[in-house]
């Protein structure tokens, strides 16, 4: 155990601990909770809403709220799974399976409960798992030069691509439109401005704010509304006792330790996002059960392990966000819009330069885990009651929430327009089922990725070859079209054997 | 039978947009003059390699849309006159948003937007739409130092009132 690492760690409880940072700490975590229980509105959407309102405040407390909203919302994304048969959150679509069996039992209660405890337990190992495993990566990190971390980017810009969505070409396309938007405006190394159309107001560049309002806010209620007289929407309410049974603790401990163990690392592996963790434990659970005909029926295990997941992969996120700078989700990947806004690169230097916010920060998640298992456990029934307001009340103030969100950005109207149009890409994204995810964390990672490639061509004097000369780079590299030509390969193979068995016919 | 053709012209103005997409990045990127700096890399390298992908991505959604067997996908029912009614009441914000200003604008919004979800309670959702505005307008006007627009031609009629501007 590392005694420097211990010491950090207390001196950022002396920080979280702060009554003014146990207050944004606690706004966060409400906040976060409530905005997982209402659909429509996601952790990504609501900092990127926040970060015009934070702008004046000491980054520390708004990155521990920040941390909040993000914990907060994976608490809070299983109730609307459980009662309402609707995901809250992409993380919690495989709770919906088994967790909205249970409510139909009669067993909401039980559900909630033991997705509120299997979150603090897997919260909180996975928050000690960061603790350790941030300067570790710290330290690999400043072996990293330009080379390196381009081709970490280009790993981490693939896996978001090649693991969303069932369809690569789907993916790419989406990753590829948010590459294009992070062109828009000034080259910093030449002064050229690039395709702002003549628009004085993009020779900035297009804010990530936008974007992400637009397509998760705007282009959400737009096919919200062109779905709304097509679905029905059945809420479960809370009855019978509220605890958990003896059989129950029984059957959830292990899973809410495998699903941890499933999230953190891969939540921290620059393959990312918390879908996948989530998956797998339910498929591990139904697997390693003695009843899996129950899986799908409302099996307590299939709700305790993928919620323990994806708690634990948001835990895991943070890891390479913090130590590497590198964003591997749509919620990091504004959180890293929020450090640039206040001037801080989030890499390495940053546990040199700032460790009262890395470890602040960290701190706080320990303290904000234990407020979310205080907020979600006895006052489940006031948060279901939040799944009471009127849809038309809800997206309205959404879009209200949104145009106000990016006019007050810069003050300009263009900002508003370009909401506008971005919108209605994402209604027609969501419409063809293309993945939103690639497109923001493209946005973001795209003009850094340009920046380490230029830089380590300009150290190469234009030598192509050093990403694949370096060792490090090239075993990122050749992960990185693994992961893309592998499932192209397997599904061709597949569709071969499937139209080969069609010829036998 | 119609669910699928629905699928294969998205697909293909998917395909399209990310082939045209591509071409405008591209042919802007080689008309644009290059710019005399000591760099080893220029600004044009990135955006042709995007551009690169970009037609490459559309030519394979294209190719996917017309001449693979499509899986049988689900493509989601739309009620296209409510989409239209939000999309434009939200187009709407562009011309009165700095004119009438939050107030008025944001609330006209709620309200059409309200109306398109199929609310049937439009006194009420007025009500709704000018609290909120109006709470939001004071927090971030008073409170937070951030400007939501009172309206240029609320400001002239306050001038013409002889008020304070």
């Amino acid at each position: 155990m590392n005694m420097d690492t211990l010491a950090a760690l207390f001196h950022g409880f002396a920080v979280a601990a702060t009554p003014y940072n146990l207050f944004w700490s606690l706004v966060g975590v409400t906040l976060g909770t409530a905005i997982g229980v209402l659909p429509g509105i996601g952790p990504a959407l609501t900092v990127a809403l926040l970060l015009p309102v934070t702008y004046g405040m000491e980054p520390t407390s708004a990155f521990i709220m920040f941390a909040g909203i993000y914990y907060g919302a994976m608490y809070g994304g299983s109730t609307t799974s459980i009662l309402l048969n609707t995901p809250g959150e992409s993380a919690s679509i495989v709770t919906a399976l088994d967790g909205h069996a249970m409510a139909r039992k009669g067993r909401g209660a039980q559900a909630l409960a033991t997705a509120a405890i299997g979150s603090f337990v897997a919260g909180t190992i996975a928050t000690i798992a960061l603790t350790f495993v941030a300067p570790l990566m710290v330290k690999i990190a400043l072996l990293f030069g330009p080379t390196e971390y381009f081709a970490l980017m280009v790993l981490a810009l693939t896996t978001v691509t090649a693991v969303l969505g069932d369809s690569l070409s789907r993916g790419l396309a989406s990753l590829l439109f948010g590459l294009a938007l992070g062109l828009v405006g000034i080259d910093l190394q030449t002064g050229q401005a690039r395709f702002t159309l003549g628009i004085s107001e993009l020779l900035d560049g297009i804010d990530v704010v936008v974007v992400a309002v637009g397509l998760f806010a705007v282009g959400e209620t737009l096919f919200t509304v062109a779905r709304h007289c097509f679905e029905t929407e059945e809420l479960y309410q809370l009855k019978g006792s509220k605890w958990l049974s003896r059989e129950d603790w029984r059957r959830s401990w292990k899973p809410w330790l495998r699903g941890t163990a499933l999230g953190f690392p891969i939540g921290a592996l620059p393959a990312g996002g918390s879908e996948i963790p989530t998956f797998l434990s339910y498929l591990t659970e139904k697997r390693l059960s003695k009843n899996p005909e129950e899986f799908g029926h409302g099996a307590i295990e299939a709700v305790a392990g993928p919620e323990a997941a994806n708690n634990a992969s948001a835990a895991g996120v943070l890891a390479p966000l913090l130590a590497l700078g590198l964003p591997t989700s749509a919620t990091a990947a504004i959180m890293l819009a929020a450090f640039q806004q206040y001037g801080i690169q989030p890499g390495p230097l940053l546990f040199d330069n700032n460790p009262e916010l890395v470890w602040g920060l960290i701190a706080s998640l320990y303290i904000g885990n234990v407020m979310l298992l205080l907020l979600n456990l006895p006052l489940a029934g006031v948060w279901v009651k939040l799944l009471a307001i009127p849809r038309p009340w809800l997206y309205s103030g959404i879009l209200l929430f949104a145009t106000m969100g990016a006019y007050t950005l810069n003050n300009n109207i263009v900002d508003v327009a370009l909401l506008w149009i971005i919108g209605l890409i994402g209604f027609g994204m969501r419409v063809l089922n293309v993945p939103v995810a690639p497109c923001i964390v493209g946005l973001i990672l795209g003009p850094l990725a340009e920046q380490q490639f230029r830089r380590a061509l300009t150290i190469s004097q234009g030598d192509a070859t050093v990403f694949f000369t370096h060792p490090i780079s090239l075993a990122l590299i050749v992960i990185a079209l693994t992961l893309v030509i592998v499932p192209t390969l397997l599904r061709w193979r597949a569709q071969r054997q499937a139209s080969g068995a069609a010829n036998h016919i | 039978m119609l669910k699928s053709a629905n699928l294969r012209i998205g697909e293909t103005i998917l395909g399209l947009a990310s082939l045209g997409l591509g071409l405008f990045i591209g042919a802007e990127t080689w008309l644009t003059p290059p710019i005399v700096a000591q760099t080893v890399i220029g600004p044009g390298l990135f955006p042709a390699l995007i551009a690169t992908g970009l037609v490459l991505v559309g030519l394979q959604l294209l190719y996917e849309a017309f001449l693979y067997r499509l899986q049988a996908e689900d493509f989601p029912e739309l009620d296209w006159k409510s989409v239209v009614l939000v999309a434009s009441a939200f187009a709407s914000q562009l011309v009165l948003l700095e004119r009438l200003g939050w107030v008025i604008s944001g609330t006209f919004l709620f309200v059409i937007s309200a109306m398109a979800f199929g609310s049937r309670t439009h006194l009420r959702n007025l009500a709704i739409g000018l609290l909120l505005t109006a709470l939001t307008y004071l927090v971030f006007d008073y409170g937070l130092d951030l400007d939501l627009p009172t309206g240029s031609y609320l400001e002239d009629l306050i001038a013409l009132a002889g008020g304070p501007v």
